[in-house]
């Protein structure tokens, strides 16, 4: 199975160079990569996405299965899938990334407060030609905001640099989220580190969720160790950055029962709790907005933890899996509406039930 | 014919008996809490601390807008229910706000910002506090002897008052 590492690596360059046909017509400091490709020949690389997907999820369902016979430092495996994956156009599948930038411009620049003021407001700015939702104001918490500040100065005021930057800062983050993983189960972190949903979103799109996951992953760390004060800080920068992990408040006070009565806290049980209690939230998103797959990090995180369950990581992939097929719809059609978000959801479920209907059948009807 | 019915149109133009002002579009928030309300004297503490949450160029050229907003409509309120001295105070509130307002638009062009859409609001709502502030005047007394329960009386000058909050929204237009 250790042929499967380089062409999963593989995969993931291929991936990265694929994201540059999408780059934005109005994103001048890129012209030269420009190609339009995503305007006149969506199908074809609706097709190209999907066979890149498949291959990365068939990889990754062989590479966990046989995690006993897999020949590979985690080390090396990071450096390779951030190496692979960091220098691949972030604005694919979503435009998030160039909200965070401009974000953190009209604070630290224009020294303005993002809660207030919304970047559309900020008249000429050449960002604003390709930064979506410019007329909201800031969507994330202020840790955040705060945060951002790294990247925003690391760039001087070039934006390739600002936009790398970015993706380095949040690209750290998933390298300390698996080293955090690791410490608390090694093989777990090989089911984090490999799950194709976790590397586009947190390295190729570059979403804060990382962010948020790891400030809540470090607090629970914190608890473990005793270290109440600085739990209870990591946990606070978690929801200051996503409000989502307000949820995993219900498990500090199931753990501080146990300290109180002197029990051992059962990890087993914790991360089962987390993974439900994110996996809630991930679910009632959409009385928000919508059901975005980079959400899902929320859970997958604690759901690796939780690797002794076959089935459990079984339908974690799959689903992982489900939520990357929605971006097709809208990257075959361009088209928000209309019959995009009922295929959206079709294609979100359909391997979910497949394998749903593959495991009834195999319990009720196994093979001789 | 035709030259009847122009002659009516005309007729009708000439006779028309109501006065027509133009009004500007900008729209001046609903009441918020007035005097002697527990909750008015919460709103001054978040004032207080929305000066420094509305921090920026745009954030304190929004902030003293809307305070500035919040008063007049306040004074208008106060005014109505003839509590006068309230009302005068009120009126220099807004005053005070608005005069802090150009200079958040100053600063902002000398930070390199596009203003053009914040001036042309402070037009608006500059029009419209005019519009607000003559309403006023045209109805009130041009002083008025203010006599307290326990206090010595005073004389509010209110279209001096009118006058000067005048002034210094045409100075913006």
């Amino acid at each position: 199975m250790n042929f499967l590492v380089p062409i999963f690596i593989f995969t993931l360059i291929l991936f990265s160079i694929f994201t540059y046909s999408f780059i934005d017509i109005n994103l001048s400091y890129l012209k030269i990569l420009y190609t339009g490709l995503y305007l006149n020949n969506r199908l074809p690389l609706t097709v190209v996405y999907t066979a890149l997907i498949f291959l990365l999820f068939g990889c990754y369902y062989f590479l966990s299965a046989n995690l006993d016979h897999l020949k590979i430092n985690l080390n090396k495996l990071i450096a390779f899938i951030v190496l692979a994956a960091i220098f691949a156009y972030p604005a694919v599948l979503t435009f998030d990334i160039f909200n965070y930038i401009t974000t953190a411009k009209v604070t630290f620049f224009y020294q303005e407060n993002p809660y207030i003021i919304y970047p559309a407001e900020l008249l000429n700015d050449p960002y604003l030609a390709f930064t979506r939702a410019t007329n909201k104001t800031a969507l994330y918490g202020p840790f955040w905001i705060l945060l951002t500040g790294v990247p925003h100065f690391a760039g001087f005021g070039n934006f390739i640099l600002t936009l790398f930057s970015f993706k380095v800062f949040i690209a750290l983050f998933y390298i300390v989220t698996v080293y955090l993983i690791r410490k608390l189960d090694k093989k777990a972190a090989f089911f984090f580190v490999l799950n194709p949903l976790v590397i586009i979103e947190s390295l190729v799109s570059s979403h804060n969720d990382i962010v948020m996951i790891f400030f809540a992953l470090l607090s629970l760390q914190f608890f473990l160790g005793k270290r109440y004060v600085l739990s209870f800080l990591s946990i606070l920068a978690s929801i200051l950055i996503k409000f989502a992990s307000i949820f995993l408040l219900p498990v500090y006070l199931g753990m501080a029962k146990d300290v109180i009565i002197g029990q051992k806290i059962n990890r087993e049980k914790l991360f089962r709790t987390c993974s439900i209690l994110m996996f809630m939230i991930f679910i009632l998103s959409p009385f928000r907005e919508e059901l975005y797959p980079w959400y899902a990090i929320w859970f997958i995180t604690f759901t690796s933890l939780l690797h002794k369950n076959k089935f459990l990581q079984a339908l974690v992939l799959v689903f992982s899996l489900g939520l990357m097929l929605r971006y097709i719809p809208y990257m075959a059609t361009g088209d928000y509406f209309g019959n995009t978000p009922l295929i959206r959801n079709i294609l979100m479920v359909i391997p979910v039930i497949a394998f749903l209907a593959f495991t009834w059948l195999k319990k009720y009807f196994p093979s001789r | 014919m035709r030259t009847c019915v122009i002659l009516t149109l005309f007729f009708f133009f000439l006779l028309s008996p109501s006065k027509t002002f133009a009004e500007s579009p900008y729209v001046l928030p609903y009441p918020s809490a007035m005097p002697g309300s527990i909750f008015y004297r919460l709103n001054l503490i978040q004032e207080e601390i929305l000066k420094f949450w509305y921090f920026g160029d745009f954030g304190q050229y929004k902030y003293n807008l809307s305070q500035s907003d919040k008063y007049l409509v306040e004074a208008k309120t106060l005014f109505d229910y003839k509590q006068y001295l309230l009302a005068y105070n009120a009126l220099q509130k807004s005053d005070n706000y608005f005069k802090k307002i150009m200079p958040a638009i100053l600063s902002a062009k000398k930070n390199g910002k596009v203003v053009v859409d914040k001036e042309n609001t402070l037009r608006e709502a500059a029009e419209k506090h005019v519009e607000e502030v003559v309403k006023l005047k045209s109805n009130l007394p041009p002083t008025f002897e203010w006599q307290p329960e326990k206090e010595e009386p005073r004389t509010l000058n209110f279209h001096e008052s009118f006058d000067k909050s005048i002034e210094l929204r045409r100075e913006t237009l």
